[in-house]
């Protein structure tokens, strides 16, 4: 077996590790929440399908906020500044991370991308991550809170097939619920199959488009201030 | 497909424990991964087997232990050492 010096049998050498997959990653987690716990800004992961309307929940955050707190926000997108750009106009002070092949964030990216907010002076700090129901969810990215945005139009069934992304929610958002007239979706089964997956089951209905609901999800925001 | 990224690391950090030990040839890397830990086993296994080419891996089979929970761990590292 040893090629190069043909001393004789190779030692059979088992080394131990029992270390997560991701500790990497966990570890510059744990970095970036005592930064946001430091610096009393309240960081919240933000995840959801493509177009669940989570950056309209934003929009609409901002304005209610407009007058009361500083928002800040980083959005994960394959390619584009789009969101970037409607988050800056919204009055949130907003970089895009722009993750090229990759479908999720993770902490060295968000690390990275804190250089560019001015994040110490913010009162609360949205992360979008990148539209998707798996990959998201694995990767702490030092967030207060795990929130979903799951728009009615999705189907009753989604808590249920991407049950590790609704376990490891601390809220979801139900969004889009002004279109609720022009669809067959059934909010009970919806709601339910949510309940089932997530841990500590919360659940607020909302409109972007309307503004209803969004009072009990700014207050939700508010209770989790530092 | 973070599979691949979870592949890109766990190369790196079995690089990392190979080192400590001159010469080591990497033969077997064990993980622990459960049903609710995000990710799926036939794509890290895929993905394993497409990254190992030309890495400290490039010896060594990956043997993936399903288990229940939200598991995804790193357990083992076993390597031939040449007797000196
Ligand atoms: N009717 C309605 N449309 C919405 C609402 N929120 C978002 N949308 C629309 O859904 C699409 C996706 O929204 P967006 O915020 O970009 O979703 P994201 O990809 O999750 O950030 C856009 O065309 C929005 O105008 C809502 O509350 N009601
Ligand atoms: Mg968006
Ligand atoms: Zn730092
Ligand atoms: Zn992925």
């Amino acid at each position: 077996m040893c090629e190069d010096c043909g001393c004789g049998d190779p030692e059979l050498v088992s080394v131990d590790v029992h270390e997560h997959l991701l500790a990497g990653n966990n570890r510059l987690a744990e970095h970036l929440r005592e930064h946001f716990v430091q610096a009393g800004v309240l960081a919240i992961n933000l995840m959801g399908s493509p177009g669940a309307g989570k950056t309209a929940v934003l929009e609409r955050t901002a304005s209610a906020f407009a007058e009361k707190y500083r928002l800040g926000a980083v959005s994960g997108d394959l390619a584009t500044d789009r969101d970037g750009e409607r988050l800056r106009r919204a009055g949130i002070l907003a970089k895009t991370i722009t993750t090229g092949s990759a479908c999720h964030l993770d902490a060295k990216l968000v690390h990275d991308a804190l250089h560019e907010v001015p994040w110490r002076e913010l009162d609360l700090f949205f992360i979008e991550n990148v539209g998707n129901l798996v990959c998201p969810a694995i990767y702490d990215l030092g967030q207060a809170a795990n929130v979903v945005a799951l728009s009615v139009t999705e189907g009753e069934d989604k808590p249920l097939k991407y049950p590790v992304i609704f376990e490891r929610a601390d809220l979801v958002l139900l969004t889009k619920i002004d279109l609720l007239p022009h669809l067959d979706v059934d909010m009970n089964a919806l709601r339910d199959a949510v309940r089932r997956v997530m841990k500590a089951p919360a659940i607020i209905a909302v409109s972007a488009k309307t503004g209803e609901g969004m009072g009990e999800w700014l207050a939700w925001l508010e209770a989790r201030r530092p | 497909m973070h599979e691949y990224s979870i592949v890109a690391s766990l190369v790196e950090r079995v690089g990392q424990i190979a080192a400590d030990h001159p010469r080591a040839v990497v033969r077997r890397i064990h993980v622990r991964i459960g049903d609710r830990a995000g990710v799926e086993r036939v794509l890290l296994q895929t993905a394993y087997d497409t990254f190992r080419a030309r890495s400290v891996c490039e010896h060594a089979d990956l043997a993936i232990e399903a288990v229940a929970g939200d598991e995804l761990i790193l357990q083992r590292v076993e390597m031939e050492v040449p007797d000196v």
